[in-house]
Parts: structure tokens; sequence; C-alpha cells
């Protein structure tokens, strides 16, 4: 500024009076002009926009927007909906913040510094698109198309993954939904009742409900949170396994106090016990399932005791546990669980779950595993094609490495055949969605992957950790910017209906995409056309996409925009036991795998001296490491503390609020420091943090470096050997402060 | 060029947001040429900036691709950088703490009060393209006080904020002297005193 | 009619769906909140692990001890029933509405002198400092219950989202609704110690973890009403020359006088 004087200075001094009377005297009474309020309006008044799905998370509650001035100001559950209601979570809410972020992708970045340590320049699409095509073209001709690797994940990331995997041809593609999350509860549920359970429990009518690890609360997805709630409310008694006194075990009833990985084992003798004392539901065990016999001997070992001794819990408490189970059978909800990528026995796992079920002939009732019976849609996309096995990496000649493998290749194979080069070169990179650095263990290992790459691609709507990795990168339109997805389902749309409504809700866009952010259909396409596959384009645009999938229901975009974005029509009961419903207690087909068929408790690695066993979950305000970057999430959650039994604590000599960093047993240290919590709420042997902080890439401005990354001391790789899926609890910590690392006492 | 008095015409102080608005664009050959760099260079040296202008002279002579270096640094500076995005040109971003906050809506009723909206492919209302293209409008409609009153309530409370950070965080002389050229010419109508109006 | 909101912990998740929602309805700036969501435990109460949330927000009392302290002109304000009865009365930039009982704000009179955030014993108020006009320079600011989309036959934003239905919002005079029901089944308001002012905000839930509320987030007590008096005081003291200034044409004085008074009191606070 000019002046030589501040406006405060010169109000203070004398010559104030000298201007003001003059001034004063000219100043007009009245003006034209009326203050704006200064109160914030609400959003009452505001256009409303129909059709939002949500993909903060990927349960896709269903919304509608506000706009002002064709910006969006708030979202809000859609009145519509009977699944998720006028409720949306915090993350949903939130929503507006990602679509407005400013260090959200713009245009098109080429890196054109060294691969890992980006100097971005913009570049436009034409030039973005040739240079993706032309070097993953180049990537097919040289090496053949399982030369390509894909880590996909979300929504927009089904159509080039179809793209990959069908019309070029690779099997390698790793999902983290499916490797680092539920594939081994899905693949282990096949194995068991021929369907991937997913969450259907019906726990609104449940008169018990058994979470082994869920922590609902912490883990939110509103229409199975509120039937969560309902449960309860309407007095079903809550029991929760979890080392951790969590969100769910402080609304339980009975909490169980397992010791990590021990899970099975525990299931083995409630299932046990109940056999043995007849408290199982004989009718549901002879008509729907198989192989009891050996299955019961198999399980036979699994005393009271034995088990209460592997899991360090009360072997009364086992007893007291089954028999509320066995009394209130069948209308007890087993939970299979979502995340179930724990220690590397989780097949085993998730098989002991299926089990129980049925010994308790809770499938297919009020209460247990009842699944809706949904719209049908069609499958539009890219056809399939069958490619052979020659190049799966799962196979050595006719058998299968990993036969339980959730769809795709277990991670670990593909990732030591691109560092390796063997059986053969896996040379191109296409990253979409997903951020492997923060949802793939061993950050190490997932770079020297990316070291070996000759091209790599990534697509997002953020710069995540490993965007830093690609030589392109291209913006996305976000889930409030395009069409996409629909969800499905049936529910009760009222309190007393008899029969469910069944919905069918697409995503419509709810405003225009800004920059140069482009959809999925779009990208995938245009690179489609440059490796040669132009005459393969199943659909044109992304609306057509969605249109043609909607065709079998008889509805369109416009009709059901029409409605108010979702359609409603009359439903199904859910049903009865279908007759040929089987559960295999025990399994010829996994026997003859070479795996064991009746669910085996296999026990993980114990805690060294000195170290406590680093578990993790997930925060309510946050969707793992997708959301760091949210500025009214993380305002509401800003570090991840470092849960510390107290009694161990007072021996560290450490309080609440303490700053600490952590070191794990092969010696990786954290990058960061994060506070200690201090609490009866877990055991000695155990410390325990929310997913997803402390990311490394400084363009996450809110995000980067906010409390710890516990992915990064994930080092330890465990492979569950049914289903080739990654474990991840057994990693080892101790604390640090101030340089100096502490022993956790014994 | 002729050079710059107190007797301005608006005409010429359009030309010169126009032309301040062009320097912010991403560095294209297309514009970016021969032509540009002479009435560049031109206006720097009437203003006396001598030593910076041969700065500038300097590292576009000695860069290996001076174009690519400019539109790295843009990238950085202004799109999506490492470490950080040092300077997103939106006014939103410094007073909303967001992207098209409520401040990027003041500022689009601002240009629809004075009759102007926005093209359609345009980047956001409040982004400083846009914001200087509007003044260049605003002078050649010799609205002198609708210019003062966008430059006071809407355009400098967020420009005193990002000129320094490009300025102290810019790699490329280029940047900084346009920020400075900027900020000279937006802050140049207030330079007489103290503005009763300054609320 | 006594507006007020039950926050039933047997059904509260701890989601901060409620804390975003209200940032989202009412462009709350980032560093504040109108209201919030804290975890509470696991910690050992009476014996027994327990973890539950306070979800917190102005609990628009009574007897509001920051109606009291607003050093504001009062102005005379007409309040109209459903009937249509009005009843006037004067008040400051903050008073208690007789017909529904709210507290509210005026944002075009309110000073900024930050008394009522300092009297609040639940921290439920804050200074917004971007609200800037010739007569404060930042406005108090907090949770209206949502009084403007009610009006318009909406449900408060925090409790349309709210994912469980733990929030419950309504009349608590009125015997039949849902909200008084709650208080015969025992909801009760966080009173600080020792005080009487009534807060209308109010939870429901398991003993042990109501326990654990109370324990961690009763106030200890009202505020210094002795620092509070003399922050109105010094408000009250450099009003008239901000009048003076007003006669004057000069408006931008007031912000500026007024900061500097505040600025004192807090030297004074940390000396």
């Amino acid at each position: 500024m000019a002046f030589n004087v501040t406006r405060r200075k010169f109000l203070q001094t004398a010559s104030l009076a000298a201007v003001s009377i003059p001034l004063s005297k000219v100043v007009c009474a009245e003006t034209g002009v009326t203050k704006a309020s200064l109160e914030p309006k609400g959003t009452m008044h505001d256009t409303t926009v129909v059709g939002g799905l949500c993909e903060m998370c990927f349960w896709r509650c269903q919304m509608v927007g506000r706009v002002r001035d064709g910006q969006l100001i708030k979202l809000e559950g859609n009145p519509k909906s009977i699944d998720n209601g006028t409720s949306i979570c915090a993350r949903g809410n939130a929503g507006i913040k990602l679509l407005y972020d400013v260090d959200r992708l713009k245009y098109p970045l080429k890196n054109v510094g060294k691969r890992g340590e980006p100097v971005w320049k913009r570049i436009s699409w034409q030039e973005a698109l040739d240079e993706c095509g032309s070097k993953l073209k180049a990537v097919v001709d040289q090496h053949g198309p399982q030369g390509i690797c894909v880590f996909p994940h979300g929504a927009s990331a089904k159509y080039p993954m179809h793209y990959f995997e069908r019309t070029v041809g690779t099997h390698n593609v790793s999902e983290a939904s499916f490797f680092q999350c539920r594939g081994v509860r899905d693949t282990a549920y096949m194995a068991s009742i021929n369907e991937a359970p997913e969450e259907f429990v019906d726990m609104a009518n449940a008169k018990v409900i058994f979470l082994v690890g869920c922590h609902f609360g912490e883990n939110i997805h509103v229409s199975h949170t509120k039937n969560y709630i309902k449960g309860l409310q309407n007095g079903a008694k809550l029991i929760v396994a979890d080392p951790r006194y969590s969100a769910s075990a402080a609304k339980s009833d009975i909490w169980v106090q397992i010791k990590p990985g021990t899970d099975t084992a525990y299931l083995l003798a409630i299932m046990n016990y109940l056999v043995k004392n007849k408290k199982y539901n004989q009718e549901f065990v002879t008509n729907h399932t198989a192989g009891f016999d050996k299955f019961s001997q198999s399980i036979a070992e699994w005393t009271l005791d034995k088990a209460a001794q592997e899991c360090e819990i009360p072997a009364a408490q086992i007893k007291e546990v089954a028999d509320l189970l066995a009394a209130n059978a069948p209308n007890v909800t087993i939970h299979p669980g979502r995340f179930s990528s724990w220690h590397g026995n989780d097949f085993q796992r998730g098989r002991a779950l299926a089990c129980l079920t049925a010994l308790l002939g809770a499938y297919y009732v009020k209460g247990g595993w009842l699944p809706p019976k949904r719209p049908k849609l069609n499958k539009t996309s890219w056809a399939a094609a069958e490619h052979g096995n020659e190049h799966n990496l799962n196979y050595s000649g006719d058998k299968m490495q990993h036969p339980y493998s959730p769809p795709g290749t277990p991670t670990e194979l593909i990732r030591d055949c691109a560092i390796s080069g063997k059986p053969y070169p896996i040379k191109g990179c296409v990253v979409w969605g997903q951020n492997p650095m923060q949802t793939i263990p061993n950050q190490e290992k997932m770079k020297q992957v990316f070291k070996a790459m000759d091209f790599v691609m990534c697509v997002d709507v953020m710069p995540t950790d490993v965007t830093m990795w690609a030589d392109i990168l291209l913006p996305e339109a976000s889930y409030l910017e395009r069409f996409d997805e629909i969800k499905v389902g049936a529910a009760y749309a009222k309190a007393g209906d008899t029969e469910p409504t069944q919905y069918i809700a697409p995503r419509y866009p709810m405003v225009e995409p800004q920059f140069e952010r482009k959809d999925q259909v779009y990208i995938t396409n245009e690179i489609a056309k440059r490796m040669g596959h132009e005459q393969d384009i199943p659909v044109q645009t992304l609306e057509e996409l969605v249109n043609k999938t909607l065709e079998v229901s008889k509805t369109t975009l416009a009709s059901i925009k029409a409605e108010g974005g979702i359609h409603l029509q009359p439903g199904k009961p859910a049903g009865t036991v279908p007759e040929d419903f089987m559960v295999l207690l025990f399994s010829d087909e996994i026997a003859a795998a070479g795996f064991p068929g009746a669910p085996t408790y296999i026990p993980v690695e114990n805690v060294p001296a000195g170290h406590a066993r680093l578990l993790f979950g997930r925060a309510p305000v946050h969707s793992f490491s997708r959301t760091q970057n949210n500025i009214w999430l993380h305002h509401a959650m800003p570090v991840n503390p470092v849960w510390l039994n107290d009694e161990v604590a007072a021996k560290l000599g450490l309080k609440e609020g303490d700053t600490v960093g952590l070191v794990n047993s092969e010696g990786v240290k954290s990058r960061t420091t994060t506070i200690v919590k201090v609490t009866p709420g877990i055991r000695k042997d155990c410390v325990y943090m929310y997913h997803g902080y402390g990311m490394v890439n400084p363009m996450l401005t809110i995000g980067s470096g906010q409390g710890v990354d516990e992915q990064s001391l994930i080092t330890k790789i465990a492979i569950d050997p049914e289903s080739g899926v990654h474990g991840m609890r057994n990693n080892f910590v101790k604390l640090t402060r101030d340089g100096k690392t502490l022993d956790m006492p014994a | 060029m002729p050079p710059m008095s107190e007797t301005s015409t608006p005409q010429d102080l359009s030309f010169f947001y126009g032309f301040l608005a062009r320097c912010m664009q991403y560095p294209d050959p297309q514009w970016m040429n021969e032509e540009f760099f002479q009435a560049f260079f031109s206006l720097v040296d009437t203003l006396g900036a001598t030593v910076e202008g041969k700065e500038i002279r300097d590292a576009l002579k000695h860069s290996p691709d001076p174009m690519e270096a400019l539109q790295i640094e843009y990238t950085r500076l202004f799109i999506n950088g490492a470490p950080h995005v040092v300077a997103p040109p939106y006014a939103s971003v410094y007073m909303d703490k967001s992207l098209q906050g409520a401040f990027a809506l003041k500022t689009l009723s601002f240009y629809r009060e004075k009759g102007y909206v926005m093209e359609k492919d345009a980047d956001l209302p409040d982004h400083l393209i846009h914001e200087l293209e509007f003044l260049s409008l605003l002078a050649r409609d010799n609205d002198l006080a609708g210019e003062e009153e966008f430059l006071t309530t809407l355009f400098r409370p967020w420009y005193q904020q990002f000129c320094p950070r490009v300025g102290q965080e810019t790699r490329h002389p280029y940047y900084r002297m346009v920020v400075n050229l900027i900020d000279f010419f937006t802050s140049e109508e207030k330079k007489d005193g103290f503005q009763c109006n300054e609320a | 009619m006594q507006y007020g909101m039950i926050i039933d912990l047997e059904r509260c998740v701890g989601c901060h769906a409620c804390t975003i929602a209200c940032l989202s309805e009412w462009e709350v700036p980032v560093e504040f909140h109108r209201n919030w969501v804290h975890r509470l435990g696991p910690s050992k109460v009476e014996g027994e692990l327990a973890s539950t949330y306070y979800p917190g927000l102005c609990n628009h009392c009574t007897k509001p001890p920051c109606v009291d302290v607003c050093p504001a002109d009062p102005v005379k304000m007409t309040f109209t029933d459903a009937a249509g009865k009005t009843i006037t009365q004067s008040v400051a930039a903050t008073w208690k509405d007789p017909v529904n009982g709210t507290v509210q704000i005026d944002k075009s009179r309110c000073l900024g002198c930050g008394a009522c955030v300092e009297v609040c014993p639940y921290d439920a108020r804050y200074i917004n400092p971007a609200m800037i006009d010739d007569v404060g320079d930042g406005k108090a600011d907090k949770c209206t219950y949502c009084m403007p989309r009610v009006e318009a036959g909406l449900l408060p934003a925090c409790v349309q989202t709210c994912i469980t239905n733990a929030r419950i919002f309504g009349d608590l005079d009125d015997p039949n609704s849902e909200v008084a029901r709650y208080v015969k089944k025992g909801a009760k308001g966080l009173e600080p110690k020792g005080g009487n002012i009534g807060p209308n905000s109010m939870y429901y839930g398991r003993k042990k973890d109501i326990s654990l509320l109370f324990r961690d987030f009763t106030p200890a007590a009202l505020a210094d009403v002795n620092a509070i008096n003399r922050r109105t005081m010094l408000t009250t003291m450099v009003k008239p020359a901000m009048r003076k200034a007003q006669e004057l044409g000069l408006l931008g004085l007031a912000g500026t006088m007024l900061v500097q008074g505040r600025g004192q009191d807090e030297d004074k606070k940390k000396g």
C-alpha cells in the first residue's frame, strides 16, 4: 500500500476531527442500498437436484443436492430412498468438499521428472491419450496382454477393468476391494453356501447379533447401521468379539476380549459345544448341510478349555455365548463381516462363520442371513472373452496355487512377477481409483513394481500417494459429476409393510464436471481406439452404458429422473430356505484341493517380546485414505491416536496425548508421529489405530503428513493360502518417543 | 509503447488488464511467441525493471526448452504441484479455504450486476484471468467506480495473499514479474491517498 | 412452548453426520462448529468399562446466561405465536424467544464483544471473525435449532441426517411430544455444578454411558461473571464513542475501537 499512515493510526490522530466534521456535513442521511444479511441463508430455498448416488464409501446412499448459482451447496439423503432415507453419514455430507477440493486433479498431467519424484506438466487430452494408447500398445506388442497389470477400485474402474481383462486380455488385475478387503469372506462363503454373503443379515429382527471384529459406529454404512440399531432397540442381545473395546463393544451385552488371530479357534469351540450338547438345529443340518460327521470329528478337539487357553478368554464366557446363540436360534445374526484381510488364515475363519450360521439354522430366517430379492439389471460392458490360463499366474499347469482366489489375480503373484520378470515381463501398469501405496502392504515392494514398469498411468480424482508414480496422470469426474453405477435393492418401505419394495437408483450428475475432468467411458474408449480396439467399444457414452444396463428393468435414466431419482416397484418376500440350498460343513472339493475340508484353526505368529501387535480399523469420518484431504472430515478427526492399554502406558511412562512414533519388528519407522490414547479398552499385547492417515503426497495440502500411516508399518506379508488374499495384522511394533525406542512390557 | 502516465486513458488500462490476463494463461507457443515477448519486455523496460527483465531473458535463453520450463512452472504454481500446489489462482481458496466458495459466488454476482456472464467453457469466475478480463471490460466501459469497487472488495483481499506466495515460491523470474505487474496495475488506483469508501 | 432436543445415546453411534451436515447447512467456517461429537472412554465408570459420545450443541437454556451479558442496546422486538398472539419485549443482540424458547442472535446488532461466548458453560458459541460490519468486528454465532428450517416445515439439519434417529427434536412443553416422553423416561441436560440454567438439549442412555458423560462433561460452574462484567463494561465504555462515529458517518471506526477493547481484556486475562 502506498499510504504513509495506516487507517487505524489515521483514525487515532487529531486529523480525524479535522476531516470528520466537513465529512459529516456531506454524508447523506439515507442511502438506497441495504446491508446484506450476515446470517447464512440455509439451503431450504435452494434448487433441489435429484439422483445423487454417494461414493464417499461404496454403500451408495441415495441423495439429493441443493444447488445455488450452479454450485452444489449441500447434499442430503433422498427423501424417496427406502434404503438410507434422509440420512447420509459424515462422509456423505462432506462430499461437496471433495467436489471443490483445490488439490483435486484438474487437467491431464505428464511427469517430465522421475517416476516417484514427479515434475508435472499440464498437457492436452489429445497428447495424454496418445501417450497412454501408444505406450500400452507397445507393451502389448512386445510382451503380450499379460504384460499389463491393473489396479482398479470403485465404480468408475469397472468399465476400464473389463476392457483390460476381456478385450486386451490380461489376467493381472488386483482389485483392492477383493485382495485387501472382503474377497476372502466372499470366496469362503462361496465355497460353503455357493453365494457371496454380502451383508445380508437381518439385524433389525435378530434376537442375538454376533459380531466377530465388526466395529459398527467406527465403520459406517448408513442402512446397515440403521438395521443394527433397530435390532438393538428391538431388544437384540449383542455379542462382540474384539481385542479392543470398539464402538460396537461399547454397546454390547457380552464383550469377548479375544486374542487377535484366534477367531477360528473360538468359533470351532462354540460349534463343538453346540454339536456335543445337541444344541444345534438338527432339522436344518439334516436337510441343508453336507459332511456333518466329518465336520464334527474334525472340530472335536476344540473343547471350551482348549479354546479358552488359545483365545485367552474365559471358558465360561464361550459357553455363555454358545448357549445364548442356541437359545435364540434360528433368529440370530452371525455377521459374515466385511473387511476380512486379517491374519492370512481368513478363508478358514470365513468357513467357520458360514458353518456356525448353519448349525444355528440361521439362513433364510428372520433375524438371520436373509438375502433380499433385488431387481435384475443387464450386464452391459466389454464383451466377455476367453483368454486361457497359459499366462494366468495363479495356475501352474492345471493346478491353481490359490484355488479360492477372488476374481482377478492375487496381488502378490502380480507383484512378484513384475519385479522378477518371471515367468514373464509385466511392463505396463494402469491404476484406476485405487491407491496401492496405502491399500497394499509393503510399500517398498510396491515401489519396486512401479520401477520395473515401462509405463504407468493413473486415473483418479485426487493426487493420492500412488499418483506420484504415474507417467501420465488423468483427472476423473467425481461421483457427483457423472452418470454411473446403479444401486438396486429391496427393503421394507415403511414400518408394518409385509411385502418388501424393490428400488433402482442410478447415479446422475448433480453438477457438470469442472476443468478438464472426464469420465471412465470417455477415457477408456479413447485409449481403446488407440490400442486398436475401436470395433469392440460397447457404448459411446456413460449415459448410454447406464441406459443399456437399465433396459431389462423397463426403466430409463429419463423415467427414473422423473420419479425423483429412484424407481420403486413391488418386491418379493425374501422367502424360506430354497430346497437345494446346501451348506458344506465338510467340503470334499476343498479337501481335494489340498486344504482342510472342515473349518480349521491355523495359529498365527505370536507377538515377539518387547512388541505389540499392530491392529487397525476404520474411522467413522474416513473411507480409508480416500477422504484424508477433505477439510471437514480432517477437522472432525485430525490425527489417528494410537490406542494403548492403560497399564502398559503406566509402565512405559506414557500419558494420554503424549507424542509418539512407531517402529516395526523389521525396523521400519513411521514417517510421522501421533498421540497416545490411554485406555483400559484394549489388550496389553496390541495397539490400535485408524487406517488411512499420514499420506505422503505433498499435493494433498490438508491430509499430507497428518497422523501416522499404519500401512507403512505393514511390511510383513501374510498370504491366505486358499485365496491368495493378504493378511495385514501380522506386524509388530514398538513405540518411540524423543528418538528412544520403548520396549513393550511383558 | 508510449510511456505510462497518470493520464492513461480507460482504453489503455483496458489493454493492460487484457495483456496481464494473457500473461497468466497456460504457456502455449500459439500465443507465447516472439511477438508476445516483444510486447512483454517493452512493458517491463518501460517500467524500468531492467535487471529483472534481463533475468527473465537469461532464464529463457539458457533453458534447453524454455516453453516446457514455463509449462512445468505454471503447473506447479497454479494447477497441481509438488511439493504442493503453490498458489491456486482462485479467490475462494484464500477467502473461503475452498474452491468455489461463497466468495466466488459474490464475484460472479458482481459480474452479473455489471452485465457480464461467464462463457460456457470458462474457468471458475474467481480465476485470476477472468477477474483481469473483467477489469479490462470495466475499464473499456469507463466504469471507474465499478473498477475501484471490484478491486477493493473482491480483488485485492485475495490477491495480496496470492502475490507474495508466487513471488517467494516461484522458480521462474517470468512469473515473479507477471504477479508484480498485476500487483502494480491493480493497486495503482489507490496510490493518491485514502479511499473514503473503503469499508 | 420450549423447543428442545433429545440425544439418545443408546442409538448414537458417534458417526459425526450431524456435525458435518450443520457445517454444510450454515456455511460454518472450518475452524468453528455449531455442534460437536466427542468420543468418551473407553474408561472405567463405577468399576465398569464404558465408552459413549458427547454430541453437543447449544442448550437453548431456560435461563440463558449468554443473554444476560449482552451489552448491545436493547430494541423492542415483537414475537408472534402460532395463534397469532404477539408478545413485545425489549431485547439485546441475543435473546430468548418468548414464543418457542430458543436463544437467537441478531447479527446486525451484535458487537462481536465475545461476552456471550465466554459466559456459555458449554462453549456452544464462537465469534465468526469473517462476519464484519459497521457494528462489530466479528459476530457471535451458534446453533439456532435450525429455526429457519423449522419455520419452513423441515427438521433441523442434524436431526434430518442422523443415521440412527438418535436426535429427536420437539416441544418439551407438549406432554405428548416424543421429547417430553424422553424427559419422563429420565433424559436430562448437562446442568453446570451448582447452576440452575435449565439446558434444553438433553441426553438419554444406559446408566453407565450417562454416568461417563456427566462425569466428563458437566461444566465445572458458571464462568467467572466478574470477568464477563468487566468485558461488558469495557464494551459499554466504547459505545458512546462508537455512536459518535456513527453520527459522523465514519462507520469503520467502531470495529477498530472494539478490537482494542477486546485485546486489552484478553491481555489482562493472560497476565
